[in-house]
């Protein structure tokens, strides 16, 4: 029950003008009945701001918000929500010091837990809204995948995972549709734009290292922006991925999955899948299918061939098997092309006949990105490897350090920077300037 | 294993012991409670462990026993005081410290003084070990096994070093050859058969489950995400809320953070240095670092609190739509044909008409445009051919030259130049012989006629027939400095040899006048204003205010309604007579003197002309369409005459017909800037 804060006003005169528009935050939790820190998860999750109100009647140093806001976050069954899961951590409390732990765990599986996607249909009614704030998600998103879990930070292992598979899932799909447009390899970390649906989304992707988790900073706010990104990274993956005909969340080889190979395995996923599953579920849009009938039958075969082994691969994905078989042959892409943006056509043809080897200590995750997102052909030292070092048709290799070994005279020994300068410009820059100790 | 029943068990404790000193051992137990250190039982508890202790007691040790034996060593110590457990403060007053057990005092000790006890404990090595009790005054000396309890009792463990707090289990109890059960009752028969009650609940349970009163716990299934965008109708649905301002995107990045940046991002040692001194505010948030390949960049350490910094900005701050007006500045400026398009207009010099021998003060252009007369200040008015620049005719006037004007008639060729007092009205001697025979007649002033006949005007002017140069002189009784001719009416009526006098007060000193081109009505240009006068109806229309210090020339355009004012202090001002009485547009174009404006008689063009030795010309476009305000548009400056005293340009005057501007220097020239 909102119950508004009196001020004194003369008998017969309304409240109005600012006092009657805003209230100050403690207000709000007053009228709300939370406490702070549950107003600022809320707010978060709503995406409320305090509003700067043109009097501030109570004070300069005091945050105001607008008596709808507070409304608003009133209206929010998320509060209900959270008094359920306050009682019943006071259940669990009671029945840990009655030793009574048989129920305490029961109580803590019921937990009810809140559910973020009306709010995020709420705050992103259309999906390029979504995408056009897409920016902070994605770079804290990648920020996470990249944090140790720490049980004394309250990071656990499997938000970090979470974050990484999102990560992983999002670039695979910008590198399987070609819709990277730039990236900037700076000190804070590797910056990326991709234009999707129109939308120039920018993110930055911290150094493949171990970031520090340093004490001056709230982790609990994060975690609060982090329960609004997770879910809305994969709502927006999903449709991403249906709206290339791809199943969303995504069967990985569990080989390359264990080889911390994820985005190669995604993108396989994704090239394996987005010419099979076209013919066999949209059968009924014949046209696709009629189109592709010359070459229908081994096709049909091949599709047949590689749904069980999917389902072989998802087999293996639930039990932890020492022998994960080879998977999810590549196929060649058919000419299924819609059309697409000049823009992206040039990006997808600039490394198009290109074989690239990653040599060892270069930023292979983010190379690993760029070069197929631009349509070149990589492959790296280790295993999972598609192709190794010793193949005569690489074109280029990646090196960042000057190679004791075996030098091939049929490719071109080039720096990383070498290839994000050249998709900067979009053209095949001269290799001559980064020759490894420019 | 309680100690109790080790008792019982024991046979080698020695009782006697014990029960000897039990009463005791709790009166001391009572004494240690306040202070640590006591000496009662730590002091001989060692001692007495090894002397009574076996080794078998060693592992079960416990504290009980060590009390009783600890205590039974204590008669031997020295009187011990037997006050109780009494405030120690009660006895502070006293010489004594308490009572020993027999009753006898026990006189306090004398203390060493803060100095002398400081240098004895420094002397000392075994001072840190010595401690004091309070109780029974006198200091205590641990030794090194008391030490080593003390600290393993500081680490929460037991104090003796051997003692066990786990043993293993010793089960006294013999099992085996053992004659009798410990119960000999049988078996009970419900051991056998399955429970009624169990029975009853299983039975209960399992109807409540087939009610559905009883559900179990699902397996909790994951719900991951779904196509939550499926059709973007929910933008329809109007909701009451405030609007979401979406929050600003972050910076890109630029140079300075590239790993590799270009070395002039690099602050220098230095630089570094001084970011310490300023305000932690002030601090640049990011320092460039090089880094000769990508292997070498490290983690970035503060990408967490970048991250965390973007979130608060992200809740915390108050997001406002600022209105800002997205409009180009350069849209705003009037858009201004390009100079190219407005030609014709002066632009270079031509012909430079020379053979004055002073300043020439003044010009005027013959309204057919084939001839100009210029006055100078060496006192000679000359004709010149304006495509020659022959001098066709000079007149000596033995004084400086004011001001030349032809008349406008083209028929009638007549000069009128002002001199000091005198206006002097030439007969140029130009065009055929039927129109110098009007002139003539025009000219000849009939001498009987009085010139008084005009009334008051006659108090100021005199019509005097000049032979000497074969016209009429004019004097006055004042300096004239310039004279205006006018097609219609005339203030001097030449014809009837009259001259009219303002009937109009003039507020402050007139600088110069002008005639209307079609109707009758004169302008006078003072210092501050334009007035302006209807001379049929002799009153007066309108007053201009210029907002200027000091006016210096004026000129109407042909179509006149529009003026143009020139002032000393190089203000050009465009009045729109019909828009306002307040100038149309001010011009700051000279940094001196205007010394005159003109407006060309056919083309859109006006020119002003200046002491900085520069002569502007401008276009001037008036429409005729009332709600179209005219457009001005500076198009040349024309450099060439040079300065002397300080004096540039004196007059200027554009061609009657061709887009052609004369300018009058001081420097004695006369030039013709053509396009």
């Amino acid at each position: 029950m909102v119950k508004a804060v009196k001020h004194y006003r003369p008998p017969g005169k309304k409240k109005e003008g600012n006092a009657a528009k805003f209230v100050t935050r403690s207000q709000a939790l007053k009228q709300l009945q939370i406490n702070l820190p549950l107003f600022r998860k809320l707010c978060i999750l709503k995406g409320v701001t305090p509003r700067e109100p043109k009097k501030k009647f109570k004070g300069t140093h005091q945050t105001y918000y607008h008596v709808k806001d507070v409304a608003f976050l009133h209206h929010e069954p998320l509060l209900e929500i959270h008094r359920e899961i306050r009682v019943h951590e006071r259940k669990i409390k009671k029945a840990e010091a009655k030793k009574n732990l048989e129920r305490a765990k029961r109580l803590r599986e019921k937990t009810p837990k809140p559910k973020i996607d009306r709010i995020i249909r709420q705050r992103y009614p259309r999906f390029v809204d979504a995408l056009g704030e897409l920016d902070d998600c994605l770079s804290m998103v990648h920020l996470f995948a990249a944090l140790p879990a720490a049980e004394s930070k309250k990071i656990d292992i499997e938000c970090v995972h979470k974050c990484r598979r999102l990560a992983h899932e999002w670039q695979a799909f910008i590198s399987r549709t070609h819709k990277l447009r730039k990236a900037f390899v700076s000190v804070k970390g590797i910056y990326y734009q991709a234009e999707v649906e129109g939308q120039k989304i920018t993110w930055l992707t911290p150094h493949s290292l171990q970031q520090v988790v340093s004490d001056d900073v709230d982790v609990i706010t994060m975690l609060n922006f982090l329960q609004l990104y997770e879910p809305l990274l994969g709502f927006v993956n999903f449709r991403l991925y249906h709206s290339i005909n791809l199943k969303y969340p995504p069967i990985l080889d569990p080989r390359l999955e264990a080889l911390a190979a994820d985005l190669y395995a995604l993108s396989r996923y994704a090239n394996a899948n987005v010419n099979a599953i076209p013919s066999v579920v949209n059968s009924e849009a014949s046209q696709v299918a009629e189109s592709e009938q010359g070459d229908a039958k081994p096709k049909r075969d091949d599709i047949e061939h590689e749904k069980s082994e999917l389902r072989l691969a998802q087999l293996q994905h639930q039990l932890p098997t020492n022998e994960p078989g080879a998977l999810m042959q590549l196929v060649e892409e058919a000419a299924s092309e819609e059309e697409e943006d000049q823009d992206t056509r040039e990006c997808k043809n600039l490394f198009k006949d290109l074989k690239f080897f990653l040599s060892r200590e270069v930023p292979r995750e983010s190379l690993l990105f760029v070069i197929p997102a631009f349509g070149g052909i990589v492959s790296w030292e280790g295993e999972g490897a598609p192709f190794q070092e010793s193949d005569q048709s690489i074109t280029h290799q990646i090196v960042d350090r000057d190679a004791q070994g075996h030098k091939f005279l049929s490719r071109e020994y080039v720096q990383p920077q070498w290839v994000f300068d050249s998709v900067n410009a979009r053209i095949i820059l001269p290799t001559v300037d980064y020759m490894v100790g420019r | 294993m309680s100690p109790k029943k080790q008792n019982e068990e024991d046979p080698h404790v020695s009782d006697s012991d014990t029960d000897s000193t039990y009463e005791d051992s709790s009166a001391a137990d009572d004494d240690d409670g306040d202070s640590f250190g006591s000496p009662s039982e730590s002091e001989s508890e060692p001692a007495a462990g090894d002397d009574s202790e076996p080794d078998e007691h060693g592992e079960s040790d416990s504290s009980g026993l060590h009390q009783e034996e600890s205590d039974s060593s204590e008669d031997e110590v020295a009187p011990r005081n037997t006050v109780g457990d009494v405030p120690l403060h009660w006895y502070d007053d006293e010489p004594h410290i308490g009572y020993d057990i027999k009753g006898k005092k026990i006189k306090k000790k004398d203390k060493l003084d803060k100095l002398g006890s400081f240098l004895a404990n420094v002397d000392d090595s075994k001072n840190w070990r010595k401690v004091y009790d309070e109780y029974n005054d006198e200091e205590v000396e641990l030794t090194k096994d008391e030490v080593k309890l003390v600290r393993r009792l500081l680490k929460n463990r037991a104090p003796h070093a051997d003692f066990n707090p786990y043993p293993d289990y010793v089960d006294w109890f013999k099992w085996d050859g053992a004659k009798h059960p410990l119960s000999n009752a049988p078996e009970p028969k419900r051991r056998f058969i399955p429970s009624k009650w169990e029975a009853k609940k299983v039975v209960q349970y399992v109807r409540a489950i087939r009610k559905g009163l009883i559900t179990f716990d699902k397996p909790k299934e994951e719900d991951g995400p779904y196509l939550l965008w499926e059709d973007d109708s929910g933008l329809t649905e109007k909701s009451n809320h405030l609007a979401y301002i979406p929050a600003p995107k972050q910076r890109l990045p630029g140079n300075e953070e590239s790993y590799n940046p270009p070395l002039e991002y690099i602050p220098t040692q230095e630089e570094i240095n001084s970011y310490q001194l300023m305000y932690e505010e002030d601090r640049p948030k990011f320092i460039p670092k090089r880094f000769t390949s990508m292997r070498s960049i490290p983690a970035y350490e503060n990408a967490m609190k970048e991250c965390f910094e973007r979130c608060l900005d992200l809740y915390l701050c108050p997001r406002v739509r600022k209105k800002r007006l997205n409009i180009d500045p350069e849209s705003l400026k009037p858009k201004l044909p390009s100079r190219k398009e407005l030609k014709p207009y002066p632009t270079a010099c031509y012909i430079e008409y020379k053979g004055h021998e002073d300043a020439v003060t003044s010009i005027s252009v013959e309204p057919s445009g084939q001839w100009i007369a210029s006055g100078s200040s060496d006192g000679t008015v000359r004709i010149w051919e304006v495509e020659t620049g022959r001098c066709l005719r000079r007149w000596d006037v033995g004084e400086a030259v004011n001001c030349v004007a032809w008349n406008p008639l083209p028929d009638v060729h007549i000069l009128a130049v002002s001199l000091g007092q005198d206006v002097l009205i030439l007969n140029t001697h130009l065009g055929d012989d039927e129109e110098q025979k009007k002139i003539k007649e025009l000219l000849s002033v009939d001498t009987s006629t009085p010139s008084d006949d005009s009334g008051n005007s006659a108090t100021s002017v005199r019509w005097l027939q000049d032979d000497k140069h074969g016209g009429i002189k004019l004097k006055f009784f004042k300096t004239v400095t310039a004279v205006e001719w006018h097609r219609k009416v005339l203030i001097h009526h030449l014809s009837k040899k009259l001259t009219q006098k303002l009937p109009f007060k003039l507020h402050g000193l007139a600088v110069r006048s002008t005639f209307h081109p079609s109707r009758s009505i004169f302008f006078i240009c003072t210092k501050q204003s334009v007035r302006v006068y209807d001379l049929l109806k002799r009153k007066l229309i309108k007053k201009l205010d210029t907002g200027l210090r000091e006016a210096s020339s004026i000129a109407v355009h042909p179509g006149g309604d529009n003026l143009i004012v020139g002032s000393k202090e190089g203000k050009l001002c465009w009045f729109d007579m019909d828009l306002s009485s307040k100038p149309y547009k001010t011009l700051k174009c000279h940094p001196k003197d205007i010394n005159n404006v003109v407006y060309h008689r056919s083309y859109p063009l006006f020119a002003s002309c200046s002491d900085d030795c520069n002569a502007y010309v401008f276009h001037g476009m008036v429409y005729s369409d009332l709600n179209q305000n005219p457009l001005i548009v500076p198009l040349e400056i024309l450099r060439g005459h040079t300065s002397s005293d300080g004096r540039g340009i004196l007059d200027c005057k554009f061609h009657p017909r061709q887009p052609w501007l004369f300018t009058a220097g001081a420097d004695k020239l006369i030039k013709l800037y053509c396009h």
